[in-house]
């Protein structure tokens, strides 16, 4: 046998070019340029109601637990049958100025939560607001806004209004003079924190002066609020000092109708307790994996038709000499491809759709790199899947059949 | 199956391979299973020196897809003995079929070129069967350039000519210099002139190489071409002649009238 003679003028491609495979795979996808971009455009749907369906849940549960956790303090200390967010128990003040004579406690706010009709200024329809109120000098919930309107919050009857609140509130900017409970209110500022189960349709922020003023005397049947009770007490703690023994301590040694927590075990609680009380968990994985069946679905199709169409090659390649493993790695490699491709515009949809629902509903919705990476791994698995069923096609060609 | 290798061994006496690509002794193969078996073989008794061309006829249904198929590796039998390439093909399964394949160049009636792939990247995939990476495109080019598609190497299939293609799918079934050829109607689809093009040029590239070919095929326009015609009928060889030999037996107009009945 004896050697072709090499022409000239290849070394210096085959130079440039390293040693590589044909990437079959590749050109096979991106010769069909419109099958290609019908089959991106499945997968990227098929990412994107992944995305949307994890979104929603992770947003409903993020969105629990989203104002405790701007809420300025180490730990927490709340009445005991206090479940969760939507319990309105209050605990009496006297146990936060106990709690602040222990060794390590550096201060201690209160917060004062209720629910008030807010008269929509525009519609007079009435909507309930939830009211968080505070002592104006006191940091209790750092926010940009609430910083900045500090001093306007000190005059009587004013208060500043949440603009990520639902668009049925009304107009959310300052100088609106409307009615909450049934009084006099002026808007003088505004600041933003979002929606949750416990405030459905937004929030309003005060002074503890102005919540007696709201608050104090309610008509008969409801029970009026004072400065005495509160609805969840923050402690700062002094550097140096454990948190936990903190708590542990403070559990030990001040009476029982209390429950003290870290402010980190106090959100994931409230967490736990939507997770484990509501359905929003099931509903939402179902359909997140419901996504993930149809993506499988999708992309079988995509690879069975290429596989489906180029039969007779394949199987050529069989008869020249290539494995059930060669071309088992050719539609997998294919199958990859897709899921890359396809992963890209399906997060960017997303995320413009992440913003959309975000100022549409007022929930916390959140993409971390971590749930990107989840959805990913899923976009990936659901690739593999669908190339292990479409190969088997590949496999069971039978390479005899091409002749004749 | 070991038990009927070794009774017909007895049989027929192994003989040297040296200078026999093919030796087919005693070949039954049958399609199916129980009641619907249906044997298409009959003890076929078959060789191929090296360096021949053999064309192999016989009316459709006759068998000829299969025992082709057989020879290349591309189908398991058990009945009989098949020997190609020094290597005994009677028992071996799927997996170690593959490996005989590497070493036969097949040639289809389609091209079954990947669109998707320029001519050179075509016969490329047959060369990284080889595990010769370096070397892959200049073996590509190379080998298109003795086929006359010297220009068109970089050329997909949907901007070639018919017969442009078929030669594409010559050179990657030659460009790993295969012992063996078996070429299934592959100037079916061409038109005159490129179907004797595509015939001489395989004539030319087998005579230089020492290579066997073993071609189907129903145009007898390119009978010329052979050493040796072999014609198959109901599953059993009925003749085996040399081209004056086959010329002389068959009369021009029977000849015809033969063919139109494939």
């Amino acid at each position: 046998m004896k050697l072709l003679p090499r022409p000239s003028g290849f070394s210096k491609e085959s130079l440039m070019l390293p040693p590589r495979h044909t990437l079959l795979a590749w050109y096979n996808l991106v010769h069909e340029r419109r099958r290609l971009i019908t089959a991106l455009a499945g997968v990227a749907f098929a990412v994107l109601l992944m995305f949307v369906f994890l979104g929603f849940k992770n947003a409903l549960y993020d969105s629990q637990t989203q104002l405790l956790e701007l809420l300025n303090g180490d730990v927490v200390i709340i009445n005991r049958i206090k479940e969760n967010m939507f319990v309105p128990e209050q605990f009496a003040r006297r146990r936060l100025y106990q709690a602040q004579a222990f060794e390590g406690v550096e201060d201690g706010y209160s917060l004062y939560i209720a629910t008030a009709d807010w008269k929509n200024p525009e519609t007079k329809l009435i909507r309930p607001l939830r009211v968080l109120a505070f002592n104006p000098e006191e940091p209790v919930l750092p926010l940009p806004g609430v910083l900045n309107y500090q001093d306007q919050l000190r005059m009587p009857w004013t208060a500043l209004i949440d603009d990520r609140s639902r668009p049925e509130v009304g107009p959310m900017e300052v100088g609106i003079d409307t009615e909450l409970m049934e009084q006099q209110i002026r808007i003088v500022g505004t600041f933003s924190l979002g929606t949750d189960f416990a405030a459905g349709n937004g929030n309003v922020v005060m002074s503890d002066q102005n919540f007696v003023r709201y608050f104090a005397r309610l008509g008969p049947e409801e029970d009026s609020r004072t400065l005495n009770t509160v609805d969840i007490g923050l402690l700062t703690v002094a550097e140096g000092y454990d948190l936990d023994t903190l708590v542990q301590t403070l559990s030990d040694r001040l009476p029982k109708d209390v429950l003290v927590l870290t402010k980190d075990a106090f959100a994931q609680r409230e967490r736990t307790y939507w997770e484990e009380n509501t359905n929003i968990g099931f509903v939402f994985s179902l359909l997140t994996i419901m996504s993930f069946i149809v993506g499988i679905i999708l992309v079988y199709q995509i690879l069975y038709t290429d596989i489906a169409d180029h039969w007779a090659e394949y199987a050529t390649m069989k008869a020249m000499g290539y494995t059930n493993l060669n071309l088992f790695v050719i539609v997998i490699q294919e199958a990859v491809i897709l899921a890359f491709l396809g992963f890209i515009p399906g997060l960017l949809t997303s995320l413009i759709l992440y913003d959309l629902a975000m100022n549409a509903t007022g929930l916390l919705m959140i993409l971390t790199p971590g749930r990107a990476l989840n959805i990913f791994v899923s976009t990936f698995v659901m690739c593999l899947v669908s190339g292990a069923i479409a190969v088997r096609k590949v496999q069971s060609t039978d390479p005899a059949e091409v002749f004749g | 199956m070991t038990h009927s290798v070794s009774s017909l061994s007895t049989k027929s006496a192994p003989q040297s391979t040296e200078g026999i690509a093919v030796q087919i002794r005693g070949l039954n193969y049958s399609f199916g299973q129980g009641n619907l078996r249906k044997q298409v073989l009959f003890d076929i008794d078959l060789t191929l020196p090296k360096g021949q061309i053999v064309i192999m006829t016989g009316p459709s249904g006759s068998g000829k897809t299969t025992l082709i198929s057989l020879i290349g590796g591309l189908r398991s039998c058990f009945d009989g003995s098949l020997n190609v390439l020094g290597k005994e093909l009677v028992g071996l399964n799927d997996k170690q079929l593959v490996n005989i394949r590497r070493n036969i160049g097949f040639i289809f009636q389609m091209h079954n070129l990947f669109e998707s792939l320029t001519a050179s990247q075509n016969v490329e995939m047959a060369v990284e069967l080889t595990n010769d990476w370096g070397e892959k495109r200049a073996r590509a080019v190379d080998i298109l350039r003795q086929l006359g598609l010297g220009d068109r190497v970089d050329y997909k299939p949907n901007s070639l000519s018919g017969g442009q293609k078929q030669r594409v799918a010559i050179a990657r079934a030659l460009v790993n210099q295969p012992q063996l050829i078996l070429a299934d109607e592959p100037t079916a689809a061409l038109d005159k002139k490129s179907g004797r093009e595509v015939v001489t040029l395989m004539q030319k590239l087998a005579k230089e190489e020492g290579r066997t070919i073993l071609m189907v095929t129903h145009d007898n326009r390119i009978l010329d071409v052979a050493d040796r015609i072999i014609n198959l009928v109901d599953g059993r060889l009925e003749s085996d002649e040399n081209l004056e030999g086959f010329v002389k037996s068959h009369d021009p107009k029977s000849l015809d009238r033969r063919m139109f009945m494939m």
